[in-house]
């Protein structure tokens, strides 16, 4: 798979386009969304501030973009963390008299990223640290070879809740559960982040790039 | 369920490491790179790099050597040491760290923490502070420029005040502590944790790995941060982490699977 | 900028090296001290010590005597030899035997001394070397942890509870204070000193197909065993004052062979002989610290009042920090074989191990290196 790392101005792109040069794939850094023709696959990053990233997006003609290559030409697509959370309807972060129902993602699976403390989360927030990974289907797909129970690595406030349970491929427990990894069609997310998760994580991200989808 | 992280500390100065007794860092130790490539072959759970003499000048930040080291870092790496300014946040992500660290810069101007918690979210701004107990009566005085200048802040009040700024975690360093091995000082990391509904990482004066217990077990902290320790005697964060275990203490465990088909 | 020792020429990038505020290094105080010692009272120290330890009936060693075969080990051997001492000398082989390492090592054993050698098995050993270079930019770090560690594992396995080791190099090189009054070699110390620059033996299972039974000359006893035989080390430095040329003078006198020629990257010819990765182990500290064999060289003798501060920052200029195309006489790449490494590689990793910030580099920031693949340090000397 060429895979590309799409670069919309936020993100951790040194780290992602670092663990897919360990895995020996040679990732190609997409900066115009005309780029991701030349891919088969798609991991858009994401840290920080959902309202601003999705701003970005908007901004720079990704949002229309994605809608063709992903929904149009079912590219597999990989969010990571906030690009996890930008494949939602929308998210409270950011939300404010201005705008009271939150800022809109990508929509790409229907549901809201709410605030940790919103979902009834009374533990410390953010979210930060190695928590296990349960629920996943562990033959073929994301977690291929990962055993159930695994530790990743989690740093965030907000969590995704997918409208349809369906669509929630892994949980992990902070106090409530929460949302770990995402799956619909050939359109996945992680909340973690794999290519900081040592092993495991880099585990994943082959199992994105080499198998079928998700 | 979350587990206690365990966080080895590069204290970083010029041309290479170094370690400090009560923040008194002359001694050389060895390069960075060599320590990066260690605790990231020992796949430790976060690593914590200070730039400590950065503060002093308003030259530019080492990006190039930050470069460098994430390079060959794939661990969650948090980066410090005169962050002035918002736009360094970005450049230092984009080398590789997941988090940043602001010491002395917020005292001066703490909504630089609201803007990077703004711009990059909470869970990107760790709020480091310093202290020594205050010589007359209760309570730890903050100190900033690494350990030299008293602002004349009190430790809850402060940890308190940059909560409410937008900091994801606060490490909370004890001065005197600092490289002695000879624990942690549990009075104030229990007070910062009680004062505060946010992580909080312990660090300075851990020696053995009863310290690291201590810490979590009996003040509450989320992690625990240490250099000496690990740099200086046969304990690692391996180590660490099974003491922990033993003592009840959730803590990660290495994936033992295959990362290749 | 680079700031150096008025006294010496070493650079204060050099880890445990602390310059004071007359610009003086620890190292060149610490030799000036010398003077106040009471080396008599040491010299009597000594002796009681090895009373103590010695026996007496013959049915074992007195002490174990660590040793290479280089001017030091043979000068501690003959001086043990001089106090009537019966030592079991322990080697552990190098990385790379050089042909006149193994006649020293010979010429050693005739002085009349029970032998006992220890080789890692060789081909795990250029694995170790392999992981020190990339790990932490040091080939030698398995050398350094065997050194450190076979004689001790010897006593304990000997049932001999004295080790005498030659130099504590904290002493001579500066290092922390505390460090340079303790006159013991210990756990504590191996960790600090021992120049295992953070890595640990525990952090190589896994690495290169390393399984544990690999390790087995490279595990240091524990607490329980060094406590069941009572195992003490010493330094023969601290009770003796320490010279490289005079060791080297008396080793001589006692068989001892020197190189033909001046060692690469070096201004003598009677040290270092027995390894040929000694010249890449030299380069690398170079690259990092900036300083090489040929800086270590200068202080000593300076210190000793042998070459002025001038003669010896002109000979660095003119040897240190040289590319190791060849030591003693065998090419890089021979050397690099064994470790399954190209030159190519080899310059790569030496390039990643660069502290940057201490040499002379262009307008895009890349290293600037002469024909032969030389670096230039920003300043040899303070403004």
């Amino acid at each position: 798979m060429r895979v590309g790392v799409i670069d919309y101005g936020v993100g951790n792109l040194g780290s992602v386009m670092r663990a897919l040069e360990e895995l020996r794939v040679a990732p190609i850094l997409v900066t115009r969304a005309i780029d991701m023709h030349a891919t088969d696959g798609l991991i858009l990053p994401g840290v920080g501030n959902f309202a601003d990233c999705a701003r970005l997006l908007g901004e720079g003609g990704w949002s229309q973009a994605l809608q063709e290559e992903v929904q149009g030409r079912h590219k597999p697509l990989l969010g990571v963390c906030v690009g996890m959370q930008l494949l939602a309807s929308c998210s409270m972060e950011g939300a404010d008299a201005n705008a009271p129902e939150g800022t809109p993602g990508l929509g790409f699976i229907p549901g809201r990223v709410e605030h940790l403390g919103a979902l009834g989360c009374t533990l410390r927030v953010p979210h930060v640290g190695w928590n296990e990974v349960s629920n996943c289907a562990t033959s073929g797909g994301l977690f291929d070879g990962i055993p159930d129970g695994t530790d990743f690595y989690f740093v965030h406030s907000y969590a995704f809740m997918p409208e349809d349970r369906a669509d929630v491929l892994a949980t992990t427990d902070y106090g409530v559960p929460v949302t770990a990894a995402v799956r619909r069609g050939r359109i996945c997310g992680t909340q973690f982040h794999p290519e900081k998760s040592s092993r495991a994580g880099f585990r994943l991200l082959r199992n994105f790039i080499e198998g079928p989808a998700c | 369920m979350l587990k206690v992280r365990v966080i080895p500390t590069l204290l970083w100065k010029q041309f290479g490491l170094v370690k400090g007794i009560g923040f008194d860092s002359w001694r050389r130790v060895g390069p960075v790179l060599p320590a990066i490539k260690v605790y990231n072959q020992r796949e430790v759970d976060e690593l914590v790099l200070v730039d400590i003499v950065a503060h002093r000048s308003d030259d530019e930040l080492d990006f190039e050597s930050i470069d460098e080291f994430g390079q060959d870092c794939f661990v969650p790496l948090t980066v410090g040491g005169g962050i002035t300014r918002i736009e360094q946040v970005q450049r230092l992500l984009r080398a590789g760290a997941d988090k940043v660290s602001v010491n002395t810069a917020a005292y001066s101007r703490p909504e630089l923490v609201s803007d990077i918690a703004k711009r990059h979210g909470a869970q990107c701004v760790v709020a480091s502070i310093d202290v020594r107990k205050n010589p007359n009566g209760g309570g730890w005085q903050c100190f900033s420029r690494a350990g030299q200048h008293p602002t004349g802040r009190e430790v809850r009040e402060w940890a308190r005040e940059i909560e409410g700024r937008g900091a994801g975690e606060i490490l909370i360093t004890s001065i005197e502590r600092d490289g002695t091995l000879q624990g942690y000082d549990l009075a104030l990391i229990e007070a910062v944790v009680n004062a505060v509904k946010i992580p909080v990482i312990a660090s300075g004066g851990a020696g053995n790995y009863q310290h690291m217990i201590d810490a979590v077990k009996n003040a509450g902290a989320s992690a625990v941060a240490a250099a000496s320790i690990f740099h200086f005697t046969e304990q690692t964060p391996a180590g660490a982490k099974a003491a922990m275990q033993a003592a009840g203490i959730p803590v990660r465990q290495n994936f033992i699977g295959s990362v290749k088909n | 900028m680079l700031a150096y020792c008025k006294h010496c020429v070493m650079p204060d990038t050099k880890p445990d090296l602390h310059v004071d505020d007359e610009g003086v290094c620890n190292a060149c105080r610490s030799y000036e001290k010398r003077k106040e010692v009471n080396w008599d009272a040491r010299h009597k120290e000594l002796l009681q010590l090895l009373e103590k330890y010695r026996r007496r009936d013959g049915s074992n060693w007195d002490c174990i005597v660590p040793v290479s075969g280089g001017k030091d080990s043979t000068y501690q051997v003959v001086r043990m030899l001089q106090l009537g001492l019966n030592p079991l000398c322990v080697t552990s082989t190098t990385c790379d035997l050089t042909p006149l390492g193994r006649k020293n090592i010979e010429n050693l054993k005739h002085l009349g001394v029970d032998y006992v050698e220890m080789s890692p098995n060789p081909l795990i050993r250029a694995k170790l070397n392999r992981i020190g270079l990339t790990q932490v930019g040091d080939i030698s770090w398995p050398e350094h942890v065997g050194i450190f560690t076979i004689p001790v594992r010897a006593a304990v396995q000997f049932n001999v509870r004295l080790l005498l080791w030659g130099e504590n190099s904290q002493d001579e090189y500066g290092g922390p204070a505390t460090a340079a009054k303790n006159n013991v070699l210990n756990r504590r110390w191996l960790e600090e000193f021992g120049g295992l620059l953070g890595m640990r033996v525990s952090d190589l299972v896994g690495m290169e197909g390393i399984e544990a039974k690999h390790l087995i000359p490279y595990t240091y006893p524990s607490d329980e065993e060094l406590a069941r035989v009572g195992v003490t080390g010493l330094f023969l430095g601290h009770y003796i004052p320490w010279d490289g040329l005079s060791n080297a003078l008396i080793a001589q006198a006692n068989g001892f062979h020197t190189y033909d020629k001046v060692v690469e990257g070096s201004m003598v010819n009677y040290e270092n002989l027995d390894n040929h990765q000694t010249g890449i182990h030299d380069y690398f500290k170079f690259l990092k610290f900036g300083f090489g064999r040929a800086t270590d060289l200068a202080c000593l003798h300076i210190r000793r009042g042998r070459l002025t501060r001038q003669d010896g920052m002109e000979a660095v200029k003119r040897l240190d920090g040289k590319f190791p195309r060849e030591y003693l006489g065998k090419s890089l790449e021979d050397i690099l074989r064994p470790l399954d490494m190209t030159v190519d590689e080899f310059i790569r990793l030496c390039d990643k191990f660069t502290n940057k910030k201490i040499f002379k580099r262009d307008a895009s920031g890349a290293l600037i290196k002469d024909p032969d693949g030389n670096l230039t340090k920003i300043n040899y000397d303070n403004a």
